[in-house]
């Protein structure tokens, strides 16, 4: 058995807050030092969970525009901007992942998948309150259900500061 | 290696001063939109007494959170200064890199004070204090919202057309910076542009001086809680007050976690305070649109500083640590528009 990932992260972090920040004489080193342990603890919350994480993004938007697609094309009458869109919805559920697993191939699945959700929702505030679409309406409480739910995700320093509320209560909402 | 090039640019600046020597030089941290730096500098006069001054240098960095013009920044300090509002004193400001291979200017350095808003907001010694820095903050915010920024040759900013051009102007400036620096597609960002485009705020009351990043860490604060000078003006400009406003009720300044505006006061009473300090009205539908921008804006930041990082422009880890905190912001700009 050897340190995984995420162990080993957390020895650089120990090292860092226990070890080296005590010897640094400099306020700006000091400061810098913090960040680092920061930004290890913010890779360290989604270590374990990245491809996981990524995987159910990507199923979660598939499924968003699947739903997407139907309600576009129940719209009545034709608009340039909603064809344009089916096209992209179609392209990209067309497209299927390399099957790798790897966080990097899963995560520029993401943002293919997450550009076209850019432009369904772009299109969806665009004509908000014109469209009298019950499809539309649902496909944007779920869009932006999700996009609450990465949102929430991870470790932000916000969180044990001005955020500290505000998340407590982000998690029991998304756990609901 | 930063000590005898300052020395020298000094005393080319200071040209009757003799044995003119910089010590104590180091490095202050934030500021990530500037490297800042604190030295000491102490000379003779004409042969008469030790002068001995304490100075703050703002350099331009390698790669910055923001693209933003220091002679702008120098300019606006100098002249809320000469209008009375608290800010420190501005000496040079130098575009030559030959003295220090990027443009800079040099300030007055105002000892005994804190900017720290862990230290500001729960320092034992300034706890005591927290009302009489939440009038301050209040009254110097309403303060350079009066000022006359005509008669302080403040025009360069950019005046926008009329009252009603302001937020569209704010909103088009924003949403550049995101097209241009966004690595990734930004679902959240682009339905809050589309969003805010459909609810415009109404006109501004007038057009005033935007300090555009006013909130608890820009001010320095003395052990009485006094507020002696208001910091890194980069982002001023000529707009809408609520633009202010916007900003400075935005979460992420909510230090103590809790829904104290900038860890000082109640929304409410921030807004009923300005009111009557100012002689403003506050709309609060308005306002939301102007907190709307604001979160935006500061993702806008957030994304500069991680493109930086990832073309390799810059190591700094603050510019990657910040670049993956966009997402709180998010939630924030979802829970404001109502989704």
């Amino acid at each position: 058995m050897k340190p995984n990932g995420l162990e080993a992260l957390r020895a650089i972090q120990a090292t860092l807050v226990e070890t080296l920040m005590p010897e640094l004489q400099s306020m700006f080193a000091q400061d810098s030092a913090q960040t680092i342990a920061m930004l290890v603890e913010s890779l360290a919350a989604e270590w374990d969970a990245a491809a996981a994480d990524l995987h159910t993004d990507n199923e979660a938007i598939r499924g968003v525009l699947a739903a997407a697609a139907s309600a576009l094309l129940a719209l009545p009458g034709r608009n340039e901007n909603r064809d344009a869109l089916v096209i992209d919805v179609d392209g990209v559920m067309r497209e299927a992942g390399d099957g790798s697993g790897a966080v990097s191939s899963l995560s520029a699945e993401n943002d293919r998948l997450r550009l076209v959700l850019e432009h369904l929702l772009s299109f969806i505030e665009d004509t908000s309150g014109e469209l009298d679409s019950e499809g539309l309406d649902e496909t944007r409480r779920a869009a932006y259900r999700h996009l609450r739910q990465v949102a929430t995700r991870g470790w932000c320093f916000w969180d044990v500061a001005s955020f500290r509320e505000r998340m407590v209560q982000a998690r029991a909402e998304t756990q609901t | 290696m930063l000590e005898p090039r300052i020395e020298e640019f000094l005393r080319s600046r200071v040209p009757a001063a003799e044995g003119l020597a910089v010590s104590a030089l180091h490095r202050i941290p934030g500021g990530a939109s500037r490297e800042t730096w604190s030295f000491d500098a102490t000379w003779r006069e004409n042969g008469g007494s030790v002068v001995s001054r304490g100075f703050i240098l703002r350099r331009d960095p390698d790669a910055s959170l923001l693209e933003s013009d220091r002679d702008l920044e120098f300019r606006v300090m100098a002249a809320a200064r000469a209008a009375g509002v608290p800010v420190p004193e501005m000496y040079w400001l130098e575009q030559d890199v030959s003295w220090l291979d990027r443009p800079f200017f040099v300030m007055e350095r105002i000892d005994g004070c804190e900017t720290s808003p862990t230290k500001v907001l729960m320092d034992p010694r300034l706890f005591a204090h927290r009302e009489k820095i939440a009038q301050q903050f209040v009254a110097i915010l309403a303060r350079i919202h009066n000022l006359d920024w005509r008669a302080l040759d403040l025009e360069f900013l950019g005046v926008p057309a009329d009252e009603s051009a302001c937020a569209i102007k704010e909103l088009d400036k924003w949403e550049e910076v995101v097209d241009r620096e966004a690595l990734e597609p930004q679902p959240v960002l682009r339905a809050a542009f589309r969003w805010m485009r459909r609810h415009s705020p109404r006109p501004a009351e007038r057009i005033v001086l935007v300090h555009a990043d006013y909130r608890t860490g820009n001010f320095l604060c003395d052990a009485e809680g006094t507020i002696q000078g208001i910091l890194d003006w980069e982002m001023a400009h000529l707009g809408d007050p609520l633009d202010d406003l916007g900003f400075t009720v935005i979460r992420p300044w909510r230090w103590l976690g809790n829904e104290l505006m900038c860890g000082l006061m109640e929304r409410d009473d921030f807004i009923r305070r300005y009111e009557a300090a100012s002689g403003l009205s506050v709309d609060a539908e308005s306002l939301r649109f102007w907190e709307v921008l604001g979160n935006v804006k500061l993702a806008a930041i957030f994304l500069t500083g991680a493109r930086s990082f990832c073309e390799g422009r810059t190591r700094s880890p603050m510019m990657a640590f910040l670049g993956r905190n966009v997402s709180r912001l998010e939630l924030e700009i979802m829970d404001l528009m109502g989704v």
